[in-house]
């Protein structure tokens, strides 16, 4: 409660100021989501019999972002977006997260369609930084955590002339937006991204990305000893996206390498994600403007030092957009979206962590997303 | 009995599909720049009356409006009044869009005062240091004891992010600047603003209204075709790839000795 008043009274000392001094956008993106999900329940306190059951059902206000972009001059821009976000499981009723606040520098280096961005940002990282949510669930860098979707930092955002492609070098903290407290990982070593991405054709997309980052201290502050859970990562992602008529297809492969102090190699381990997401757009073909979607992920751990947790995820997602009241542009005001995904591990290779498809899921989520962007000079 | 639910899915969505091919007729769409829309009307009238089976559908919104339509694929004609940035062409070929450019005219933006404002010359530094409010009173520049009123056009408009960069070389525009949202706009509150000045297409001078000379070179036919106007322009059309069919007999009109001709009816300098 305190941070929604902290924002409130910020917000209206904030908004004032912005509009009498620069032209400002004020826009809003809010997702109703209903969750019903399918999963394994102990059968007793033994925890050794499972039963098939509805672990999940719930309407929520998963994202509620509210947002403010201030032109200070042609060159010169900021953003500044809140979330506030609301389920049954947040105490005070509502969360609130700091989303992104930046400035963009359009002029900061004199290099042709370079921007300089410093503050809380996207992470350029895989398919984050442009993961427009036709799917409900997050991009895979996302969910399977390789990267936050924003962090602090400061990073150079260029476009290749003649539309070739762009590129992206980043230093950002490592941690994402979220963490805080008790869950910071103590992390000095900051995190470096570099990412390109180009467009050879109209219609195909190659791109790459490499970050390091790295968690906890090596050495504590407390006792100067060892620190067992410092690590540094090394974390990579090669996407292919084709785009042709009303097909488009996304192909993404990432990989993370962990590696610990040498005391402590025997946890190194390393980790993949394949996933593959076509989206066939109706609209040409019945006139409807409907989106069929899927997704199919294949997440494998299974190189985890721990055998209990080692474990490799096969995932498919179903599903369909409904697009309504499009403007000038064609983008839409709101959007209906149902989901079904199925979670599968492997159980001849996971660990016993997910023996007996206790960790299995299906979900089915509907959601309602509306939007609305507005110039307030 | 699953099978039998496909196939009835399968056959209502062929039905729609279908419906809708043989529904459509001969149309194209196009939208974006508010300095282009006249051009634009005005050769789509003259073609329609060639072409009676073709339909063409103009909307005005700002080359921003436009360029994001053809990268959405929701129309066959972005309209806009400078070339496309290197990010957007980039977003659109990452969406299998290939924006094809084709210029169909030049243009002058023209720095108009009032017909009773004496000044007749503004350099490009003097225009800057106007509309960012370095200059606030006619009489810093030859003029009158006056105040200056700054109008501009709206940061949507083609019009004014080429002004932007060639005038004002990315400055911000003074606070107390109107903002309007078009050309007509700006020529009529400048026509009744003794201290007013604005910028328009060339298209869009009334009576009410006095050119201005910037760096001492009058927008004219000449002068822009030349490229010795430093406010001169080229304005477009962009597709899809090559135009083709109906989009590509607009285009070809529209660049021909007739369709220059309607250019310059409606204002604006040929392409030579």
């Amino acid at each position: 409660m305190k941070k929604l008043l902290t924002i409130t009274l910020l917000g209206l000392i904030l908004v004032p100021a912005l509009l009498n001094s620069v032209d400002l956008k004020i826009s809003g993106e809010m997702w109703n989501r209903w969750t019903l999900q399918n999963g394994m329940i102990p059968a007793d306190t033994s925890m050794t019999v499972y039963n098939s059951g509805i672990t999940k059902n719930f309407f929520s206000l998963e994202r509620g972002y509210v947002g403010l972009e201030a032109k200070f001059s042609d060159t010169i821009k900021g953003r500044f977006t809140v979330d506030i976000f609301s389920t049954d499981l947040i105490k005070d009723g509502a969360g609130l997260k700091l989303k992104y606040a930046y400035v963009d520098f359009g002029d900061l280096i004199p290099v042709p369609d370079l921007t300089t961005t410093v503050g809380l940002q996207k992470v350029y990282f895989g398919s984050i930084y442009d993961w427009d949510y036709s799917l409900i669930g997050k991009a895979p860098a996302d969910g399977y955590k390789f990267a936050n979707s924003a962090d602090y930092g400061i990073s150079l955002n260029g476009h290749i002339p003649q539309g070739w492609g762009q590129y992206q070098l980043g230093v950002y903290n490592g941690e994402g937006y979220k963490n805080y407290g008790a869950n910071l990982k103590d992390n000095i070593d900051p995190a470096f991204l570099a990412n390109l991405r180009l467009t050879p054709i109209a219609g195909l997309t190659l791109g790459g990305s490499v970050m390091t980052n790295g968690s906890e201290r090596q050495f504590k502050l407390s006792d100067a000893t060892e620190n067992s859970s410092y690590n540094t990562q090394l974390l990579a992602d090669g996407l292919v996206r084709a785009a042709f008529g009303p097909l488009d297809i996304w192909a993404e492969y990432l990989y993370k390498d962990v590696t610990y102090a040498p005391a402590f190699s025997a946890k190194n381990y390393a980790a993949n994600c394949l996933s593959v997401f076509p989206t066939l757009k109706l609209k040409s073909l019945i006139g409807a403007d409907i989106d069929l979607t899927a997704r199919y992920e294949r997440w494998d751990e299974t190189q985890l030092p721990d055998s209990k947790k080692k474990n490799l995820l096969n995932a498919w997602t179903g599903g369909l957009n409904y697009n309504l009241m499009p403007d000038d542009t064609g983008n839409t005001a709101m959007q209906l979206q149902l989901n079904y995904e199925r979670k599968d591990y492997d159980e001849s290779v996971s660990g016993s962590d997910f023996a007996n498809g206790k960790k299995d899921t299906d979900t089915v989520m509907l959601q309602f997303k509306w939007r609305f962007s507005a110039s307030v000079k | 009995m699953k099978n039998r639910y496909f196939s009835i899915a399968l056959i209502l969505i062929l039905a729609l599909g279908l419906t809708s091919a043989f529904a459509k007729t001969r149309s194209i769409t196009c939208s974006g720049s508010t300095t282009v829309l006249p051009i634009a009307q005005a050769t789509a009238e003259a073609f329609m009356d060639k072409h009676p089976d073709v339909n063409i559908s103009i909307r005005g919104g700002g080359s921003g409006v436009g360029v994001a339509a053809l990268q959405n694929g929701t129309v066959q004609i972005a309209n806009s009044s400078r070339p496309m940035k290197s990010k957007e062409i980039s977003q659109a070929k990452s969406k299998g869009i290939n924006p094809t450019p084709y210029a169909i005219a030049l243009d002058g933006i023209a720095i108009v005062v009032h017909d009773s404002n004496p000044v007749k010359n503004l350099s490009i530094a003097q225009i800057r240091d106007i509309y960012t409010g370095k200059i606030k009173n006619w009489k810093e520049v030859g003029g009158p004891n006056l105040p200056i009123v700054a109008i501009s056009r709206d940061v949507a408009s083609g019009t004014f992010e080429v002004f932007n960069e060639k005038a004002l070389s990315g400055s911000k525009v003074t606070a107390s600047a109107q903002l309007l949202a078009s050309n007509n706009a700006v020529a009529s509150a400048v026509g009744s603003t003794p201290g007013g000045i604005g910028y328009i297409g060339l298209g869009y001078l009334t009576g009410q209204i006095k050119v201005v000379s910037a760096n001492g070179v009058t927008p004219s036919v000449k002068t822009v075709q030349e490229g010795s106007y430093p406010l001169s322009r080229k304005l477009y059309m962009y597709t899809n790839g090559k135009a083709k069919g109906d989009v590509n007999s607009y285009i070809a009109f529209i660049q021909s000795e007739e369709g220059q001709k309607i250019v310059e009816a409606q204002g604006f300098i040929a392409l030579k």
